[in-house]
């Protein structure tokens, strides 16, 4: 069941994009855990850049997008440890935006 | 420029020619150059800014400052009745509108608990600024009558450093650490080794000193600026060589490989850098720099600097109207993404065109062709109208496709103003 709506989260949150890559944060590798217990969500996550003015609007929309049926609450952590590196990106965003293959 | 008013038509030092170069030096390049800094220092440091209230205050007095200069000039030139009591008035203003910038970027970087290079170049302009603008003060007013005899010198010989500390110091070791940052967030690439853009900003800082404070040693001690003038350009040849290295390796490191319209476009401006750089070192070989200089400080104002900041504001305008627009609605629905706010395509030959007449306009200068530079002049100021249009559209939303143009909870951002 937990596992089920950690899977329903992960497809929820492909709705918040990076405003800066134009591309859902889910495949861009920004979102780096997603735990769930008795309906509390806390999804571990970060942004290409410390200081980033998008990264509230980030978190922000990350909480809306993640309240799905069988989720009470949400609790976003905006970490940039480990940094985000174009090597966390999923080949079709790597390929889709024309990044380079390397770290 | 393109009406004729002011150099070449008119001569380098004539009040004509100093009301253009400070409406283009602070109503353009310092003023866009405030308010990237009040936006982009918390990014640099991870803190919020120090008082965001100042911002506005802060426009209202270099706004009023700069009117009442450049009416002093316009008084001092014939143009309007002789009140020269407007130059002390605008300088006072400036110091107050630039105090204010300057207070709260200090305070906010002050406030930050390690600081990079970018935040460290930021320092040293804010300094040059200050350096600037008590210098202008100086000459204001000493231009009004206000001065004495003390500081006479001064003024006959030391416009070059005032100019030295605003265009190379305040303007461009500013341009240059902001670039270093935001290179490398648009590209994505690693940042530049922090002891690699130290040694860049030591040589930066250390041009500045040679020119400011050897300069007013020299003029104190009427040897006169050459020497201090040639190891100033010494010294800056090696910072601008120094500075296309930590470019070039942004450039070359990028994971971006596709290179959006903002840095393309940015190329160009550090080529102008890079030719005005050639240019000031071949003028001042052959002893031929004074008669020329006017021709140098265009190519660097608008090839370097308004080149540069233009290319960085396409990206930034659609960058700040996303977020306004549709941050705070971010998770509801499906949006646009930022480069969808921006036709580059379009933009690209307004771009091309601008570059095009900048440098055409610096040949004509170097040739002597007055009147032809004026059409140049013109070609320019339509190819800014040009850039400006498509910033307007940006703000608009016009070119985003519907349905993501407006969706629930999403309302056109204004013109001037974020709401």
């Amino acid at each position: 069941m937990t596992e089920h709506l950690t899977d329903r989260i992960r497809d929820a949150l492909r709705v918040v994009i990076d405003p800066e890559l134009g591309f859902n944060i889910v495949d861009l590798g920004f979102v780096y855990d997603i735990a769930v217990t008795n309906g509390e969500a806390c999804i571990t996550m970060t942004a290409t850049t410390r200081g980033c003015p998008a990264a509230v609007f980030l978190k922000e929309g990350v909480a809306r997008a993640a309240t799905v049926p069988g989720i009470r609450s949400v609790n976003v952590v905006m970490t940039f440890e480990p940094p985000w590196t174009p090597a966390m990106m999923t080949n079709e965003a790597r390929t889709e935006l024309g990044f380079a293959n390397s770290n | 420029m393109a009406a004729g008013f002011g150099f070449p038509s008119a001569d380098l030092a004539s009040p004509d020619t100093l009301v253009l170069v400070h409406m283009v030096s602070i109503g353009w390049l310092s003023t866009a150059m405030c308010g990237a800094l009040l936006q982009f220092v918390p990014v640099l440091v991870s803190r919020p800014l120090f008082a965001e209230n100042w911002a506005l205050p802060a426009l209202v007095l270099l706004t009023a400052g700069l009117i009442a200069l450049l009416c002093g000039f316009l008084a001092l030139g014939g143009h309007l009745p002789l009140w020269l009591w407007l130059l002390p008035l605008g300088a006072c203003l400036l110091i107050a509108g630039f105090g204010l910038i300057a207070a709260d970027v200090v305070l906010t970087v002050q406030s930050a608990k390690s600081l990079d290079a970018s935040a460290r170049f930021v320092l040293v302009g804010m300094a040059s600024l200050c350096v600037t603008v008590a210098l202008g003060a100086t000459f204001a007013s000493q231009l009004a009558g206000y001065g004495g005899a003390a500081i006479d010198s001064v003024l006959e010989s030391g416009v070059p450093l005032h100019a030295i500390a605003g265009l190379g110091g305040w303007l461009t070791l500013t341009a240059m650490g902001v670039s270093y940052r935001l290179l490398a967030m648009f590209m994505l690439s690693p940042d530049v080794d922090e002891r690699q853009s130290r040694v860049t900003l030591f040589v930066g800082a250390l041009t500045l000193c040679v020119a400011v404070v050897g300069g007013l040693v020299a003029i104190e001690a009427a040897s006169g600026l050459g020497a201090v003038l040639l190891w100033a350009g010494v010294f800056g040849l090696a910072t601008i060589a120094l500075y296309g290295r930590d470019v070039i390796e942004l450039y070359r490191k990028r994971k971006r490989r596709q290179l959006e319209l903002n840095t393309q476009m940015a190329a160009y401006g550090f080529l102008s850098l890079l030719v005005a750089a050639v240019l000031g070192a071949v003028l001042a070989a052959t002893g031929s720099f004074a008669p020329y200089a006017g021709a140098f400080a265009f190519l660097i104002a608008f090839g370097w600097l308004s080149g540069l900041v233009l290319a960085k504001l396409h990206k930034i305008v659609a960058f700040l109207t996303w977020l306004e627009a549709y941050g705070p609605v971010m998770g509801r629905a499906p949006m646009p993404r930022v480069q969808e706010l921006v036709v580059e395509a379009r933009a690209k030959k307004w771009f091309g065109a601008y570059f095009a007449a900048v440098w055409v306009a610096t040949a004509l200068l170097l040739a002597g062709e007055g009147t032809l530079f004026r059409v140049a002049a013109l070609a320019m100021a339509v190819a800014t109208g040009g850039i400006i249009h498509e910033f307007v559209r940006t703000r608009r939303l016009t070119d985003v496709a519907e349905p993501l143009r407006l969706p629930n909870g999403v309302t056109e951002p204004c013109l001037l103003h974020a709401r």
